[in-house]
């Protein structure tokens, strides 16, 4: 049996395990006990992340649209036609873009953004995902003048303070959940935030209970007690810092209450602190500066800067960070420079031979709203968009769309062009977590059929378009990756043979700070409506390695068999307030329009809250309309 | 068969293991990535580990696998053909640890039970398991709670120990014996100073175990006359994020559930590795589930575990002490964390 040493393709902790394969095909996974993430412990996905690529639907032969109809064709025609019906509407003038994918390698991401920037000429080059990562990443360059993540997960289980902004940590990042639950059993005082009391917060020291999009309101409280209690060291502050006194014009009325007071004590007297930023719930620009004012309290409190201590945004997706760095993202260029950024465009030009397209280009809901040809790389919009269902219409309207990905996708059934590509046990490359770890993948299995490794596609591809893109291996994609994004040219030796991930340098030295409040938050405080929130924990199980996995997707699938109309949770006393019986069906109206869905119990939810999963967000649509918190009147149906 | 006790040079022991791989497939401890150890197909002789932590991913899926082809199910017109599939290639586990050697006779004792599964049979009858003591316990280990180490009485085919210039080689199967006949030449009987000497070793093993202990006799007093707190059931269920490695690590764990894999036309049926802790474990197709919450199942894991409804049956606890579910556990209910609560009643108090 054979043991190849990979990175778990799931979330973005990173964790360390051996795809386990036999001469049939993959047979299993292994945890690597001296991993510098994961350290033997594997969550129930890791432990099955060899089903999907076993028992999915596996695209294995290039297709392209023949009288209406897909059919099979070689790679020679299928990569020809896809180049030609690009190149004609460019000609005729139409928008074109591409979708990049936290699923992907970086080395295929960079590729993609390659193949947009200099073959099609267009900035049109996101990632639906960076809708959740890019205002956390934004905010933290706000405040630290880079985006970079200063903790790492094994931070969190030497910390004496965690402050967790909550998605739903035990089911998003179970092993930096993990972490978590080691240092509270240690002793560790651990805060939540939110609006759920979740399986973290029952383990908490302290719960800040906050309505769903008033984040920033309690954040601020914290930053107010922590000026307050006079817990910030003036010194390192005055020395370190910009914008104090904006920060007590900002904050200086907020009044302080009791709980604020022990979490900001709890934060400012720690020697060690770690603050866990989930994706936001509030609109981008709202979550942006949440996200900026974590990191002022992490300033603030003296845990920026410091080795052990920091922020770690908690991204969605395996290779969120990757795609993010590597230039699959609306408005920057590889690098993480802003894409008006003349000495990186100068640097891009050099390299790749060829003049960039001007402007930021479009972020990918827009983008597919609005192109003509779309090429998607292993994502599939609508079960990923909020938008859902508006997605798959707006796909279908799209003049050329071609996708490359491994799985059977619902993008892929409409696309005009399938180039089947190797997943992620079947490949070579990198990906990069949230920390800023390049971990290596390693192929187990060869793929099925005539699939073929992303970045060879994407390469062909490219030089289809005039750009020079001859590489032997995708080692020598990341080589030229560290040429265009210098932060991946500093990894450590002997990485590629161990197949253990380099780490980004970080450098804190004579950085300054910029404080900033979260101000003004949400104005949804009407105490006699009720809010309905969109969940913004992923749903994994619109996610093919999930989806395809008999193990893994056995609760999504039930969960959608006994409801196919979807439902709204609501936590058992607030049902009890209404009168409403749970299970129950019940008729959400809001100024957009109304949903009827039966009612299902959600413990630890507050009081004047419902709850729906990502998954049935089609299903109140029109309630929610273009937010992701709404008031709502609720009356049995 | 009366045990057989032979010594073994180290020097000769490359030698030997030459001589088994040449004969067909052996699995052992090697490097992995980094400073990982794990079981697999060492590329040579020398690259069988002798001093090594044992590894976190036990040896079971040998013969045991978390992907277990059983019956191959063919179109043939408008009939299907069903052919079960069996591996019976010989195997040798070689320096395994006495914990994952018990652990194996615990689960070849269980499917030797009517209805005997002869798909897992055929793969434990062709492994020829050659134990290596321990001479010194492993950090994690508690293997002098549950009587499946540091040294084996019985179980293995061959034990090995490191008596320091040579192995002491007990031999203890026909299929023990085949592996040392046929190098023949490289043993000897071994002295009856030999043999107190491998006495003395075990003894002081047993006086070097570390801080992990498992009280099993009152937690399971308590478990098997429902004398646990549903409210210390539900307070660990918050320590638990349901990775299920618990199981996926524990040599005597063989929970699993069944899926046909489309393959050429026709499926195959696999047996799968499953968790008790998943919520969809005991999921029935009407989407009712007997034991929705976490509590439940952990009560039910610990049942099976360790009360004596089921020490009567097994003739031991499910657990052969090694310790991997203190390392693999994500939250913190790891088998001697678990019975220590039950013991004292208490959890994080």
């Amino acid at each position: 049996m054979l043991s190849v040493s990979t990175t778990c393709p799931f979330c973005a902790c990173g964790c360390g395990l051996y795809l386990l394969a036999q001469p049939g095909g993959l047979a299993g996974v292994a945890p690597s006990e001296t991993h510098a993430v994961s350290s033997g412990r594997l969550c129930a996905r890791g432990w099955g992340a060899h089903e999907a690529a076993l028992w999915g639907n596996r695209l294995k032969k290039p297709l392209v649209n023949k009288h209406g109809t897909l059919e099979t064709a070689s790679w020679e025609d299928a990569l020809d036609y896809v180049a030609r019906r690009m190149t004609d509407l460019i000609k005729a003038g139409k928008p074109v873009g591409v979708l990049g994918s936290p699923r992907a390698t970086n080395e295929e991401n960079y590729l993609a953004g390659k193949l947009a920037r200099a073959g099609l000429r267009t900035n049109n080059i996101d990632s639906c995902f960076n809708r959740l990562c890019a205002p956390l990443l934004a905010g933290l360059e706000d405040v630290c003048g880079e985006n970079v993540p200063s903790a790492h997960i094994d931070d969190v289980e030497r910390s004496q303070t965690i402050l967790l902004t909550e998605g739903d940590l035990a089911r998003t990042h179970p092993r930096a959940a993990s972490s978590v639950l080691k240092a509270v059993e240690g002793g560790a005082h651990l805060i939540t935030l939110g609006h759920l009391r979740t399986q973290m917060a029952r383990v908490a020291s302290l719960h800040l209970e906050t309505a769903p999009g008033n984040e920033g309101e309690v954040i601020d409280r914290l930053l107010a007690a922590v000026l307050n209690l006079r817990l910030e060291d003036p010194n390192w502050v005055a020395q370190h810092c910009n914008g104090l006194d904006g920060l007590l014009r900002a904050v200086s009325s907020i009044p302080v209450t009791e709980g604020a007071r022990q979490a900001a004590e709890w934060l400012g007297r720690a020697e060690r602190a770690v603050i866990l930023m989930a994706p936001p719930i509030a609109q981008p620009h709202q979550a942006r500066r949440d996200a900026a004012a974590l990191a002022t309290l992490a300033a603030l409190t003296g845990h920026l800067g410091k080795p052990g201590s920091g922020l770690l945004p908690l991204l969605p997706r395996s290779n969120a960070r990757g795609a993010c760095d590597v230039g699959v993202t609306q408005g920057y260029l590889p690098g993480h420079e802003p894409a008006s950024d003349r000495s990186a465009q100068q640097r891009l030009r050099d390299l790749w031979g060829q003049q960039l397209a001007p402007g930021d280009g479009l972020d990918a809901e827009s983008l597919l709203q609005s192109v003509s040809g779309l090429i998607v790389l292993a994502d599939d919009p609508p079960s990923v968009l909020p938008i859902g269902q508006r997605a798959m219409a707006a796909l279908a309207k799209i003049e050329f769309l071609a996708v490359l990905d491994a799985f059977e996708t619902s993008t892929s059934r409409i696309a005009h062009a399938v180039l089947p590509i190797a997943c992620f046990a079947e490949t070579e490359g990198t990906i990069t977590n949230m920390e800023g770890r390049i971990q290596e993948v390693h192929a187990a299995a060869d793929p099925p059929g005539e699939a073929t490794p992303g970045w060879l596609v994407l390469a062909e591809l490219c030089a289809r378009f005039g750009v020079g893109a001859s590489y032997d291996s995708a080692g020598d994609v990341l080589n030229e990756i560290g040429v265009a994004v210098p932060q991946y040219a500093r990894r450590e030796p002997g990485m590629a043979d161990s197949g253990r991930g380099a780490q980004r340098a970080e450098d804190f030295n004579g950085r300054k700070y910029s404080l900033r409040a979260a101000g003004a938050a949400n104005l949804l405080t009407d105490e006699r409506s009720t809010l309905l929130v969109r969940d913004e924990v992923f749903d994994w199980g619109s996610d093919p390695l999930v989806s395809y996995s008999p193990t893994l997707s056995r609760d999504s699938q039930s969960q959608r068999k006994l409801f196919p109309k979807g439902f709204v949770e609501i936590g058992q006393p607030y049902a009890d307030e209404l009168g409403i019986p749970v299970g129950r069906q019940v008729r959400l109206t809001s100024a957009t329009g109304q949903a009827v869905l039966p009612l299902r119990l959600r413990p630890g939810l507050k009081s004047g809250v419902l709850v729906v999963p990502y998954a049935f967000r089609d299903q109140v649509a029109a309630v929610l309309g273009a937010e992701g918190v709404t008031a709502v009147r609720l009356e049995q149906a | 068969m009366q045990p057989i006790i032979l010594t073994l040079q180290k020097r000769d022991a490359t030698q030997w293991l030459e001589k088994l791989l040449s004969l067909g497939e052996v699995i052992a401890p090697v490097r992995g990535s980094g400073e990982d150890v794990i079981f697999s197909t060492p590329a040579c002789a020398d690259a069988v580990l002798w001093e090594f932590a044992n590894p976190l991913h036990p040896p079971k899926r040998f013969v045991l696998p978390q992907t277990d082809p059983l019956v191959q199910i063919k179109h043939n017109g408008h009939r299907h053909e069903v052919e079960p599939i069996y591996d019976d290639s010989p195997r040798i586990l070689f320096n395994a640890r006495s914990c994952d050697a018990k652990g194996i006779v615990f689960l070849t004792r269980m499917h030797e039970m009517e209805p005997a599964d002869a798909s897992y049979l055929r793969r434990a009858h062709n492994l020829t398991v050659v134990s290596l003591a321990c001479t010194t316990p492993c950090p994690s280990g508690f293997c002098v709670c549950t009587n499946s180490g540091p040294f084996l009485s019985d179980g293995y085919d061959v034990q090995l120990t490191d008596l320091g210039e040579n192995y002491l080689v007990e031999v203890g199967s026909a299929k023990g014996h085949a592996t040392v006949s046929c190098a023949q030449n490289l043993f000897r009987l071994a002295t009856e100073s030999e043999k107190v000497q491998r006495k003395r070793l075990e003894v002081e093993a047993k006086n070097r175990f570390g801080e992990e202990t498992c009280h099993f006799a009152s937690a399971m007093r308590r478990v098997s006359t429902g004398r646990v707190s549903d409210a210390l059931w539900e307070r660990m269920s918050d320590w638990c994020l349901e990775c299920g490695a618990c199981n996926f690590v524990c040599p005597t764990c063989y929970c699993f559930s069944v899926k046909d894999l489309g393959r050429n036309g026709g499926w195959v049926r696999c047996r799968m590795w499953d968790s008790c802790q998943y919520n969809a474990f005991t999921l029935e197709a009407s989407g009712h589930n007997p034991r929705p919450e976490r509590k439940e199942r952990m009560k039910r894991r610990f049942f099976h575990k360790v009360s004596a409804q089921y020490y009567q049956r097994d003739a031991m606890v499910g657990c052969v002490g090694c310790g991997r579910c203190i390392k693999a556990c994500l939250g913190t209910t790891s088998m001697p964390a678990v019975v220590g609560a039950i013991r004292k009643g208490k959890w994080h108090e």
